[in-house]
């Protein structure tokens, strides 16, 4: 998800074809071509710009009503809208070929789904197998530029991820899922105040805080680690690097 | 050097191979000039950053370059009409039409025959959109108190939908 205007210049996408499985975007105003999952732009007049990322959530439409009431909805093409995906289409994409070379000592498989964000210049993956067993992942990412604990969290409908800073007024917190409960809430051990999915204090003794939210985003191992080589992989049970203070 | 014998003194008997020969490499070009990219950017094919690179390049060009080509092939054609016997007259609209129809594919984005762009982005309030599931996933961006949904399932055909959200320009893309 993209800002559309690069140097005041209001620019209007279309797909345009296809690099190693990531679609390439071409501009109507200037030509140039894009690539969509990193927003740079490859050939043409505006080679060498990026476009600025506008933070998305990849939700499960439930979810996603629970939080926003007043939202709108995109409506489907009428015109299209046979050639829509099925309800199984993530079935059906993680059987497709992938075509980019694959590493044999790699501890995932090209088509894994993974969470991936990027805090201080480093990259992590988290795979969703990995969520799914543990819901929540605290961990600790960065170089020297800075290490910000952080962790990311499944939501109750198995496919909404969300990640957030754990460190609230200076003080790094502890965050669990309190078992059993739907919609789902989390606590911090330091405090054990209530927060939910949106990252907001809603009871106990922090009540009103907002975390500060990571952006994450839900893609395929073999996609993401073209884009970000050097990707550190969090493999379960792995303790969260030490944060330097 | 005969220039005597014949009336078409331009294009005398001793030179119309080369004229000849030009026709068919300026079609030759044009098409290789359409097609290379059509085959370089393929979906399950492997691209190289040299091949996209030249694929733009080609793809950039062949709008400008497929028009000269025809203008340039029409003017040969003129000029070897009149001395031309009927194989020669034939060759010609034989091989305007693989001209011509480059000509008209290096104006069309074949990507979006197979998914068409959404023309206008159209909306439905949170709790009336009946074409989603509760557990279909929508990429959710907020701007300005502006919160938007775009299903995935549709998101994964057009690709990319241009719009504004919370007054702010954006290109949703998947």
């Amino acid at each position: 998800m993209w800002e559309s205007e690069v140097e005041g210049k209001r620019l209007t996408f279309h797909l345009a074809g296809i690099n190693n499985q990531n679609f390439i975007m071409r501009d109507e105003e200037t030509g140039t071509w894009w690539q969509q999952v990193s927003g740079e732009a490859m050939h043409g007049p505006l080679k060498g710009k990026k476009l600025t990322q506008v933070d998305n959530d990849e939700l499960t439409f439930a979810l996603w009503k629970r939080e926003n009431r007043q939202g709108r909805v995109l409506k489907p093409d009428e015109r299209v809208k046979q050639n829509y995906e099925t309800a199984d289409w993530e079935e059906k994409y993680a059987k497709l070929r992938v075509i980019t070379p694959v590493d044999p000592n790699d501890k995932l498989s090209p088509r894994t789904l993974i969470a991936g964000l990027v805090v201080n210049g480093k990259a992590a993956a988290y795979p969703l197998p990995a969520l799914e067993k543990s819901r929540l992942i605290l961990d600790n990412v960065g170089s020297d530029r800075g290490v910000t604990p952080l962790f990311i969290v499944l939501g109750d409908d198995n496919k909404s991820v969300r990640a957030f800073e754990r460190a609230v007024d200076g003080r790094t917190l502890e965050f669990y899922v309190k078992p059993g409960i739907s919609p789902i809430q989390l606590t911090d051990a330091e405090t054990a105040t209530t927060w939910d999915f949106t990252g907001k204090a809603v009871s106990g003794p922090l009540a009103g805080k907002q975390l500060k939210k990571i952006y994450a985003l839900k893609d395929y191992w073999f996609d993401w680690k073209i884009y970000h080589p050097g990707t550190r992989v969090y493999t379960l049970g792995e303790s969260p690097p030490q944060s330097k203070p | 050097m005969n220039t005597t014998s014949n009336s078409q003194s331009k294009t005398g008997k001793s030179g119309r191979w080369k004229f000849w020969l030009s026709l068919l490499l300026v079609v030759a070009a044009v098409v290789a000039m359409v097609a290379i990219p059509v085959f370089v950017i393929m979906p399950f094919k492997a691209q190289t950053a040299a091949g996209v690179e030249w694929s733009y390049r080609l793809r950039r060009w062949s709008p400008l370059a497929t028009v000269a080509a025809t203008i340039l092939f029409l003017t040969l054609c003129v000029m070897l009409w009149r001395g031309a016997r009927w194989p020669g007259r034939l060759a010609m609209p034989a091989l305007l039409a693989p001209l011509l129809a480059v000509t008209w594919f290096a104006r069309q984005n074949h990507f979006e025959w197979m998914f068409n762009p959404l023309p206008t982005a159209d909306y439905a309030r949170a709790g009336e959109a009946g074409s989603v599931a509760d557990s279909d996933m929508v990429m959710a961006i907020e701007i300005n108190g502006d919160a938007v949904a775009f299903p995935v399932r549709q998101m994964a055909y057009h690709h990319v939908v241009n719009d504004v959200v919370g007054g702010k320009p954006i290109t949703a893309t998947y």
